[in-house]
């Protein structure tokens, strides 16, 4: 245990300080919001393809995935910077952070050019289609069915069979954040609907520009025009085989990839939030102090678990902890704010053309927008299931 | 930052564990002298921390806490034999003070120090028949709570906290109704979580003061006080939790439960409880 970083990793600090310091987009040029999150104003095009060929978009990437081949410690130095200042890397966070990410991870040489470079580069965005209206935090429950075929006959080729030379989709996802604006779904579908519910999953890479994709976005409660959610629907839908990123039905693998990648540093995003609910909304009542230890507590336990000896169950006790203190000290400073809380739409701090509107947003906005993280990505109740089950041993 | 156990730190954690576990029945001069013998008493802060942790765990019935975190950062020495210190400025509920060789005073004038049998503070009732607490009669004290003293008790009662939550989960793991282990009722389960997550959040902001304070970071003085109040917010949860969980089984004297429960709850309400760290964080 020390408190001081290593050089190392100091230098790597200063470096990358330095870069964002020489290379960091106006504000006059990052007028265009993003209004989505796979909608990508080509000022945010140009700045992530910036981080990319600086080796700075996923620092811990071997120079061709966008990266420096960064340790663990340096990666977190490079999250330190960017939230210290409130900017943010990607506005397709999902696409790089999770689907790229899981290209690099399951997909062949000629995937991780075809699709991940692209994603990583800007050229693309990428969504996730994980839920659909039947299966919420119980994924496997999907049933979006993908049939494997051989020519245009459309004849399937036998229930496990690996033959055919492209899949047949039709189904329905939800929620979809940003599938309106993305060129490319991950998308993870039923090939085998007589096998256990966790073998017969696979995952692909649909183009939303493929004939029977219908994307229908809807609003939040934030607001009727704030769109990032969709219903996308596949209606015989071709996807070629060359798209399966994984094993055939091993989709499952897959989906604990893309979720361990999202959960990996995702206790992050929770700091940002009460870093910027401690400076916006500075306060001498006893939940500030609340908020102090929580943020305090949450680094501490993201540091340790950085160390690589931990469990990835342990992270559920991360992002349990991060986000229902966000959404404790939310509620805190919506009340304290009193009847002027009510209005919306509101700014609550300086607007910061780097970083995502909503979290300058009215109290109220701010506080709803903590229920995402009590939400997705397993929500806090599945959380606890699994830190009683995976880390205190009980009986499923 | 680097925030895990170094090897040596890993192996005097195994060493406490395993000393405090083969100890568990010898009497407290036994238990004193061991401790002695390790030179657990002059460990750095963060093994001070460790060592401090498994001792909570145990409900150790020794005046080591005070000793090393109450005596030793006022007096600035090891006491000879025991001690204990008096720095809260009302000399009320101090720990050990009955039965310390030593104590050191925190008065208008610096630190004293006098001999424990002739001060003659004696021992005062609580509900923790274990713990020694007494009540110091001196002139001009003044209050001066050493960052070492809140993240001691802190670390202590962690420490115990993690003991209730294991005597809960053996219980619900073995006690069968309804035909199946209570274990696997949801509303068990979700109340196990909640106590890993206090005692996780309380344990890493207890080891962060220690880091502090061995470091001597400007950062110490808040870091103790976070420490104190985490620990005490962490004992209300896993308190009320880990007694509910147990039923009436954990209502009774015989059970142990009840030594760590009271340990635990002690541990908030000596040296001001979660609120009045709280509120001391924000003042
Ligand atoms: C902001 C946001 C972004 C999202 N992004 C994506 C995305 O990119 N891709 C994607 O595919 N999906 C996304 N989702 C969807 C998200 O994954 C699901 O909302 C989440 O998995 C929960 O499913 P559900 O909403 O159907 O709730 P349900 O599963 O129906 O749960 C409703 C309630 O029941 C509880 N519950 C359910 N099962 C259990 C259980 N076993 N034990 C105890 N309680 C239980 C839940 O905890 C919850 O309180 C997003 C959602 C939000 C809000």
């Amino acid at each position: 245990m020390k408190l001081a970083s290593d050089p190392e990793v100091e230098k790597f600090r200063g470096e990358f300080a330095a870069f964002l310091d020489a290379h960091l987009p106006s504000e006059a040029e990052a007028v265009p919001r993003p209004r989505s999150s796979s909608d990508l104003p080509e000022w945010a095009r140009r700045w992530q393809r910036t981080l990319f060929d600086a080796g700075y978009l996923l620092p811990g990437n071997p120079p061709e995935y966008g990266g420096c081949n960064a340790t663990l410690p340096q990666q977190l130095a490079h999250q330190e910077e960017l939230s210290r200042r409130r900017i943010y890397p990607s506005y397709n966070p999902q696409g790089v952070g999770i689907i790229a990410a899981s290209i690099l991870t399951f997909g062949t040489e000629e995937q991780k050019q075809r699709w991940a470079v692209p994603i990583l580069r800007a050229e693309i965005t990428a969504s996730l289609g994980m839920s659909e209206p039947g299966a919420g935090s119980d994924l496997a429950g999907l049933r979006t069915r993908a049939r494997l075929v051989t020519g245009d006959s459309g004849e399937e080729t036998g229930r496990r069979a690996d033959g055919g030379d492209h899949f047949v989709v039709n189904g329905q996802k939800v929620w979809t954040p940003g599938a309106h604006d993305a060129d490319v779904l991950l998308t993870f579908v039923r090939t085998d609907p007589d096998a256990p519910k966790h073998k017969g999953i696979s995952v692909l890479l649909i183009p939303t520009s493929t004939e029977g994709v219908i994307r229908k976005p809807f609003a939040s409660i934030v607001g009727p025009d704030d769109l990032d959610f969709n219903e996308v629907f596949f209606t015989d839908v071709r996807v070629p085989r060359e798209n399966l990123i994984g094993e055939l039905h091993g989709g499952w693998a897959v989906a604990h990839g893309s979720l361990g990648h999202e959960r990996s540093m995702l206790w992050l995003s929770y700091a940002e939030r009460m870093d910027d609910l401690i400076k916006d909304a500075p306060s001498h009542e006893e939940w500030f102090a609340t908020l102090l230890m929580d943020a305090q507590a949450l680094r501490l336990l993201g540091y340790r678990q950085l160390s690589g000896e931990r469990e990835p169950a342990e992270l559920s006790v991360l992002k349990l902890l991060g986000s229902e203190a966000v959404q404790a000290a939310s509620l805190h400073v919506l009340e304290a704010a009193g009847p002027e809380a009510l209005l919306h739409p509101a700014r609550t701090a300086p607007p910061n053309h780097m970083s995502l509107d909503a979290f300058t947003a009215s109290w109220f906005e701010r506080y709803v927008r903590s229920f995402a993280g009590t939400i997705a990505g397993g929500t806090s109740e599945i959380q606890r299931n699994i830190i009683a089950e995976r880390i205190l041993g009980l009986p499923r | 930052m680097e925030f895990e156990f170094d090897e040596d730190q890993r192996l005097l954690q195994q060493l406490v564990r395993e000393t405090v576990a083969k100890s568990r029945t010898l009497p407290e001069q036994q238990l004193w002298a061991t401790y002695q013998d390790l030179g657990w008493l002059e460990a750095p802060p963060v093994e001070l921390a460790i060592v401090l942790e498994e001792l909570g765990y145990a409900a150790d019935p020794t005046p080591f806490l005070a000793s090393a975190t109450w005596f030793a950062p006022l007096a600035g020495r090891l006491p000879q034999g025991s001690g204990t210190g008096v720095f809260d400025g009302t000399g009320r509920f101090v720990l050990d003070a009955d039965r310390a060789d030593e104590v050191a005073l925190l008065t208008r004038d610096g630190v004293t120090v006098v001999s424990g049998p002739e001060l003659g503070a004696e021992r005062v009732e609580i509900f923790d028949p274990t713990l020694h607490v007494a009540h110091v009669d001196a002139p001009d004290l003044v209050a001066g709570v050493p960052d070492l003293a809140l993240m001691g008790l802190a670390i202590s009662t962690v420490g115990s906290c993690r003991r209730i939550l294991d005597l809960v989960l053996g219980h619900v793991k073995q006690r069968v109704q309804f035909g199946v282990p209570i274990g696997s009722f949801q509303a068990v389960k979700h109340k196990a979580a909640d106590m890993h997550v206090a005692i996780e959040r309380a344990r890493v902001l207890a080891y962060y003061s220690a880091l502090t304070i061995a470091e001597d970071d400007p950062d110490r003085g808040r870091a103790a006080l976070m420490a104190k109040a985490a620990a005490g917010e962490c004992q209300q949860t896993v308190f009320a939790d880990g007694l509910q969980l147990f039923g009436a089984m954990g209502f009774t004297w015989e059970n142990e439960l009840q030594i760590h429960l009271k340990r635990a709850c002690a541990g908030d309400l000596l040296l001001g409880t979660a609120a009045v760290h709280r509120k001391a964080l924000v003042a």
